[in-house]
């Protein structure tokens, strides 16, 4: 700003020197012009003299003896001269002895005058005069015309034009210069506000955002909360009815069933978290989108209601999709409920699959063939604006502890992480499209993960020992209560140092230890244990999202046990490590 | 005596000839002629010394000869009229005017300054062989000049161009 503020004073400096160039300029052309003028009067003058003492010398032996043709004569020579307005020779008394005049300029004066030169405007009068060997013998004059405007002007034209030129020149580069000058200020001054207005819009865009992450941030946990809550009163009812009635064998099954699926939605949902954080890494296989859906059908059924139709037009044929099929699986679940909220007085919703090509320079998709996979509601539709925004994490329409706004953003996760769009348009009807597009892949599909046999999970664990670690109390008590149910001998210690000082003594078949602990962490652990137990078998239970960085640590082959897992799970790892 | 007398009556007969005008204008006329001639060195070193105009013989002139010279000079030099019966190189005469006597012929007169640088003037009355370096005559009533060049030039006196220009005749 200063540097700007110094450059415009230069400028103006400048400006100043120019208009004190253009003046001296124009004084200097006036001074050279009048130099010249008089220079040329001078000169002119002289030459006068010149031609009338050369005159006078020739008549002055005519004068001396009054030869008045040869005067006149000398004196009729002088008409060839155009400048010469009149001419006169006088004796030696001061009398007119021949007169020669043009008309214009009028007979010269009858009695000769002092000697001399005078100019008088443009017109110069000499008399000079005649005169041998110091004898005055008479008097000599001439008189020319004056100088028409014409001449003085071309005389002076170059000059003048020059000067003018040079002066106009001047002017109009000042006259540019101050413009610019005066534009550069207003520059300034716009850039200022410009400045100003900007540094106030971001610190209220800065604002909008931080209230609007707020707003989000308390949306989501209001969410979560509900939703948790929910669900642990399902839990906290189904121990609190199996602790006061333990005996009823069939109740107790019933209820530990209820807690158990409660259990299940809380891990659902925290997947479902992990998905938008887009921690968890998807497991991209390749599956025939049409037979996620038959097999999805019954539980969709379920899921909308007996006032919600169900139709299915599956025209992908065979072609297999590369995406994660239980990401897929919980998206069209999302898109299901958020349907069937949009229809709360019932309507029909539609799952249709066809193939299509997407052509090169499409804006998000790669050129190539994609499964699209469209689930289409009869219900309310949604506002172009809130369209627009229906992808956004923690957007929703739904009340405070109603939704957590993540649904969609899963949705489009989903797609986005596989290659993969999904876009959202108004049916035709009414009602809302969304549409997921699935890059299809030539490899060969597979079904959902056959369920591992039963055999497995009830294999005999006797014998074995197995070292839990974890430094949370709970949890390691609850795995190790379930591990002595499933028969193996458990070791259990709640650090990482504790771990390698039953190392030193024992020598468990198998470590199963937590990741994520104060001190020493999983990877730590299993570093030094592997050097005393080389051929032990290490599992990592694992709450945390970033499967990538817990195999990062580890190495590839590393076996993974993600939090919450179920006895099923537990058991079928331990066995085929085991076995 | 009788002979001056005849000469009086020569030159009363003379005036009675020429118009006074005339003769004040021949008058002028000598005096006049003096810038436009150049002198030796020798004759009129002295830048005071006086130029003297003779009139040899019969002067017609007179009066009006004093009264033309009167408060004149050529250059710095004063001019002095003196009347001579006879002339000759040493007369100390600048300007001449022969105008012959019984006394000194006008063609003796040239003569004894033929060598001198004397200009010799003559007027209507000499004789065609008797004309001096400038000889004086009316032409269509006006008093001109003939000039004899080689003759001035023999004796020592150069003649300005001027002159020569304003010449009814330059012998050379």
């Amino acid at each position: 700003m200063s540097g700007l503020i110094k450059a415009d004073a230069s400028d103006r400096r400048l400006v100043r020197a120019a208009w004190t160039a253009a003046g001296a300029l124009l004084a200097i052309g006036l001074l050279v012009g009048a130099r010249t003028e008089l220079d040329y009067r001078r000169q002119a003058a002289r030459q006068v003299e010149v031609q009338a003492d050369i005159l006078a010398a020739s008549a002055s032996a005519a004068l001396a003896f009054d030869d008045r043709q040869a005067l006149r004569e000398y004196v009729d020579g002088l008409r060839v001269n155009p400048s010469l307005a009149s001419a006169a020779i006088y004796d030696a008394s001061g009398r007119a002895v021949v007169t020669i005049y043009r008309e214009r300029a009028g007979p010269p004066p009858a009695r000769a005058g002092v000697v001399g030169t005078r100019a008088d405007g443009r017109r110069i009068r000499v008399l000079r005069p005649v005169a041998e060997r110091g004898e005055r013998l008479g008097t000599v004059y001439m008189e020319t015309a004056p100088e028409s405007w014409a001449d003085m002007l071309s005389r002076h034209a170059g000059l003048g034009l020059l000067t003018v030129m040079a002066f106009l020149l001047l002017s109009v580069v000042t006259a540019a210069a101050a413009q610019l000058q005066a534009r550069a200020a207003q520059l300034i001054l716009a850039n200022a506000r410009l400045r100003e207005e900007m540094d106030a819009r971001g610190k209220a865009e800065e604002a909008l955002r931080q209230s609007q992450k707020m707003e989000a941030l308390g949306q989501l946990t209001g969410g979560i909360a509900h939703d948790f809550n929910n669900l642990l009163q399902v839990v906290h009812g189904a121990f609190e009815l199996i602790r006061r009635r333990p005996e009823d064998a069939v109740k107790v099954a019933a209820w530990s069933v209820n807690g158990l699926q409660a259990a299940e939605r809380g891990a659902s949902l925290t997947r479902q978290l992990l998905a938008f954080s887009r921690s968890q890494k998807l497991e991209l296989r390749p599956f025939v989108v049409g037979g996620l859906i038959g097999d999805m059908r019954e539980l969709l059924t379920r899921t909308l209601g007996s006032e919600i139709a169900l139709a299915v037009d599956l025209g992908d044929g065979e072609t297999p999709v590369l995406s994660d099929r239980t990401q897929l699986e919980l998206a069209v679940l999302n898109l299901a409920i958020n349907a069937r909220d949009a229809m709360p007085e019932g309507g029909l919703l539609t799952l249709t699959t066809k193939i299509v090509s997407v052509a090169a320079g499409d804006p998000l998709l790669e050129a190539g063939e994609y499964v699209e996979l469209s689930v289409v509601d009869t219900g309310v539709g949604m506002s172009p604006a809130v369209m627009e925004r229906a992808f956004d994490p923690f957007f929703t329409t739904k009340g405070v502890g109603k939704g957590t706004g993540l649904g969609l953003s899963q949705v489009y996760g989903v797609a986005r992480q596989a290659g993969g769009a999904a876009r959202i348009a108004a049916g035709l009807g009414g009602g809302t499209v969304v549409s997921l597009f699935l890059r299809s892949s030539t490899a060969t599909p597979e079904g959902p993960q056959a369920p591992s046999p039963q055999p497995a999970v009830l294999a005999p664990a006797e014998g074995r020992t197995v070292l839990v670690v974890d430094d949370e109390a709970p949890v390691r008590d609850l795995v190790c209560e379930t591990l002595r149910m499933l028969g193996y001998r458990v070791l259990e210690a709640d650090s990482g140092a504790q771990a390698l000082a039953i190392l030193e003594t024992e020598a468990p078949n198998l470590m199963l230890c937590d990741f994520a602990m104060p001190v020493m962490n999983g990877a730590e652990l299993a570093l030094l244990a592997r050097r005393r137990r080389p051929d032990m078998p290490i599992v990592f239970a694992s709450g945390h999202a970033d499967t990538a960085a817990v195999e990062a640590a580890l190495g590839g082959q590393a076996q993974i046990l993600r939090k919450p897992f179920n006895l099923e799970t537990l058991a079928e790892t331990l066995a085929r490590l085991l076995g | 005596m009788g002979l001056a007398a005849v000469w009086l009556a020569m030159a009363a007969d003379a005036r009675a000839q020429e118009p006074t005008l005339e003769l004040a204008v021949k008058a002028t006329y000598l005096y006049k002629l003096a810038p436009f001639v150049t002198w030796p060195a020798t004759v009129l070193g002295d830048p005071t010394a006086p130029l003297a105009i003779c009139v040899q013989g019969v002067d017609p002139f007179g009066a009006i000869l004093d009264r033309a010279v009167a408060g004149q000079g050529v250059g710095s030099h004063p001019i002095q009229v003196r009347r001579l019966a006879r002339i000759d190189a040493h007369s100390g005469c600048q300007i001449a005017f022969v105008g012959g006597s019984p006394a000194q012929s006008a063609a003796q007169a040239l003569a004894q300054v033929d060598e001198a640088a004397v200009l010799t003037v003559t007027g209507e009355a000499a004789t065609p062989r008797d004309h001096g370096i400038v000889h004086l005559r009316l032409v269509g009533g006006k008093v001109r000049f003939s000039i004899d060049a080689s003759q001035a030039e023999e004796s020592g006196l150069a003649i300005s161009s001027k002159l020569l220009a304003l010449a009814v005749q330059v012998k050379r």
